[in-house]
């Protein structure tokens, strides 16, 4: 028996200690150099460029070290290691995420060092609505803006040609687009002639905006990030009928129409528009699809409007080293891209000198048309953000399944938006 | 041991061997009993707790008191429609799972040639990675480019837009799922097995026809077994999550937005949004309180329908 619980004890012993030596030795305070880790949901691809260009970082007392992370499924990673406090020490990470993990007190407040322009970094060398947007109501940064995302409608161009219908370009309509769907509907395989998830999903009220700021009219929240009130006018309400109309006809697809093939679809000719990111183009570059295609600025009313977003990189309140990490950090926005965007040219830098790289990448392709809608995307006067970053997004989400989606399916009268934006408001101020 | 009941060793021998094998006892079943108590009491005394509290597994819970219920049943727009949908789920699934299981075992009892291959291909699926298969069904089901609607449209009959559809995407759920009813099947299989010869043979003599010998012989001798499927099925269904989170995320609306999916949602997805881990857990505890309430319904009538040779002599 006592041989028994020795073993045991033994064994017991042995699991400690292992467990004991298993921790992460990230950022490692021993002697030598300090390692900082960096974790992308980038395509494997996309990891092998950075890797090699990681591979340029020159500091006897810095060592980078890419995390290997599983393709898809970056979310739950991302909450586990946030759970178990092992989150590398620069993370690719999401406005939303950026905004909720620093008012939780969970990364690095880079604010002062950008304001002072450490590391080469200038906080007016980063595209304004950016930085605008990553900095919370306390004026503190857990992270800085990488990549921008640019949103606008890819159009299978031959398929309008066999229509005899205008390409869309630069200043075309709402109206247009509807009426390019309809023709579109139902010929070449294509069951819709517009899928557009970004009108119909849970971020759809905020993509409704672009309607009514175009019009003239109020935008559907006022700050995404520290909204005071949801408010859907005259304006607004016009956008969603005519969408409503759209998608009781046939021409474009209704809430819960599945999006997740829909690029490849669109490659094969089985759907003639989309909503998309310019992202796509680094795809259709690889992939090279049969169909001649564009990409133009969303529609208008009366003036311009577009969506705005943008990617970037955090840090955990507990990296064991500031300085070497913020180094890391400048190098990534600085140089990095200039060795990954002419490979995998997936979304301009948010740190504008380092576009260029990206558009020469772009033309050096032939995709013309995408340089044009994100250099408009990029310098458009009016823009809407694309999803609330508080903590209660998901709630809102819920409200949007629950009564703007049946809205958009003609399940419901359009009347009943102002009692939808009246639940997000009791949200707002439940929330303090 | 003595005629008196003692042991050889007298009464002290007794005690000193006796104790020494209950330790022994105790020492051989510690892991079980640490392990249910670290893996289910804990966790079960936990949720129960956070179901109360405001906690999103980075900063300490605070008490809310029963705030996530009171959240869950008047202001979530989500819940009820999650409930209707795993409600809907499990009334299409477990009799439709129960009837196919049943059909393919009575299938694969009979004598045939190659009926151990057609019992390996029945319950083939079943060992198939789940991820894989139902991916597979995914595209089986896409409405414009699909296996399904492909041969619906070669046979001119109507097409459908499946999974996204908002009245056929928990009908398609359920089509995957039973694409894995050979896990029944082979249950029935072996009470179909235990069934006594004899029966059969003296319901030939007396003239019975093969609805007479089902009705009156193999579904009353099945009927335990029955029982035992009707909960096995009914939790299984209640807790679907893979299906509808593969398939449809929930969607369209909340039409397939089963409860283990919206817990998982609130718990630990959401892409870089702070988790809702109370909440969730009190999503956890109406769902527990879901299947054991089902449970005990069925077996509280199950006397009704279940055949029992258990009569006092």
């Amino acid at each position: 028996m006592n041989r028994i619980i020795g073993t045991t004890l033994a064994c017991a012993g042995l699991l400690t200690a292992t467990a004991a030596c298993s921790g992460s030795d990230s950022g490692g305070k021993s002697d030598g150099p300090v390692t900082v880790t960096v974790m992308t949901w980038e395509s494997p691809e996309t990891n092998t460029a950075i890797k090699k260009a990681l591979e340029g970082f020159k500091d006897d007392n810095v060592k980078v070290q890419l995390v290997d992370t599983p393709s898809g499924g970056y979310g739950d990673k991302l909450a586990s290691l946030t759970q178990a406090k092992k989150l590398p020490d620069l993370f690719w990470c999401g406005n939303d995420t950026e905004q909720q993990y620093t008012s939780q007190g969970l990364l690095v407040d880079w604010s002062k060092r950008v304001d002072s322009g450490d590391g080469g970094l200038k906080a007016d060398d980063f595209v304004g609505s950016a930085m605008k947007n990553w900095k919370t109501s306390e004026g503190q940064m857990g992270g800085l803006p990488s990549l921008m995302n640019t949103y606008g409608v890819w159009y299978n161009a031959d398929a309008f040609k066999a229509a005899g219908i205008a390409e869309p370009k630069s200043g075309w309509t709402w109206d247009d687009m509807y009426s390019a769907a309809g023709k579109l509907a139902g010929k070449n395989g294509a069951k819709y002639g517009l899928v557009a998830d970004q009108l119909t999903s849970a971020d759809a009220p905020f993509t409704m905006s672009m309607y009514s700021v175009s019009a003239g009219g109020a935008p559907f929240t006022d700050d995404v990030n520290h909204p005071t009130k949801a408010e859907i006018d005259g304006k607004y309400t016009e956008g969603v009928e005519k969408l409503a109309a759209a998608i009781k006809s046939g021409a474009v697809a209704p809430p819960g129409y599945d999006a997740s093939n829909v690029p490849a679809l669109f490659s094969g000719g089985k759907v003639p528009m989309m909503f998309g990111g310019q992202w796509l183009a680094a795809g259709f570059q690889t992939d090279k699809p049969k169909i001649k295609y564009g990409f133009a600025p969303f529609p208008q009313v009366t003036t311009p409007a577009t969506l705005y977003d943008s990617v970037g990189i955090c840090t955990p309140q507990y990296t064991a080293n500031e300085d070497a990490t913020y180094k890391v950090l400048a190098y990534l926005n600085t140089k990095v891209w200039d060795a990954v965007l002419p490979a995998s040219p997936v979304a301009p830098p948010a740190y504008t000198p380092a576009q260029e790289s990206y558009f020469n990448a772009l033309t050096k392709a032939g995709q013309a048309t995408v340089v044009d809608t994100v250099k408009a995307d990029l310098s458009a006067e009016k823009t809407v953000g694309v999803r609330f970053t508080t903590q209660w997004a998901s709630q809102v989400g819920d409200l949007t399944t629950a009564m703007y989606q049946p809205i958009l399916s003609g399940k419901k009268p359009v009347s009943d938006l102002q009692a939808y934006a009246g639940k997000i408001n009791d949200l707002i101020k439940s929330q303090g | 041991m003595n005629r008196d009941g003692r042991s050889r060793g007298g009464r002290g021998g007794f005690s000193r061997n006796a104790g020494s094998d209950v330790k022994a006892a105790y020492l051989f079943i510690a892991p079980a009993i640490i392990g249910f108590t670290v893996f289910v009491v804990y966790p079960l005394v936990r949720s129960f707790y956070l179901s109360l509290t405001k906690y999103n597994g980075l900063t300490d819970p605070v008490f809310v008191g029963l705030g996530n219920f009171r959240r869950l049943f008047t202001v979530d727009p989500a819940f009820w429609p999650s409930l209707r949908a795993t409600g809907y789920l499990v009334v299409l699934y477990v009799p439709l799972s129960l009837a196919l299981g049943l059909a393919l075992a009575m299938f694969c009892n009979q004598r045939f040639a190659g009926v151990r291959i057609v019992r390996t291909l029945a319950y083939l699926p079943v060992v198939l990675p789940a991820v894989a298969t139902i991916t597979l069904w995914k595209f089986i089901l896409n409405p414009q480019v699909g296996l399904a609607n492909t041969i619906l449209d070669k046979l001119h009959l109507p097409t459908s837009l499946w999974l996204q559809s908002p009245s056929m995407s928990m009908p398609s759920i359920v089509i995957v799922m039973l694409w894995g009813v050979g896990g029944t099947m082979i249950i029935f299989l072996a009470a179909l097995q235990a069934v006594p010869t004899e029966l059969y043979e003296a319901a030939r003599v007396d003239g019975a026809g093969p609805y007479a010998v089902f009705f009156r012989i193999t579904l009353p001798m099945i009927s335990p077994i029955m029982l035992l499927q009707v909960i096995l099925q009914t939790t299984a269904a209640l807790q679907t999550f893979n299906q509808p989170k593969i398939l449809t995320g929930g969607g369209p609306g909340f039409s397939t937005n089963v409860l283990m999916l919206s817990i998982y949602n609130n718990g630990f997805s959401n892409l870089g949004r702070i988790p809702q881990l109370g909440y969730a857990s009190a999503q956890v505890w109406v769902l527990f309180i879901v299947i054991i309430a089902v449970i005990a319904l069925t077996a509280k009538f199950s006397s009704l329908w279940t055949y029992s040779d258990n009569t006092p002599d």
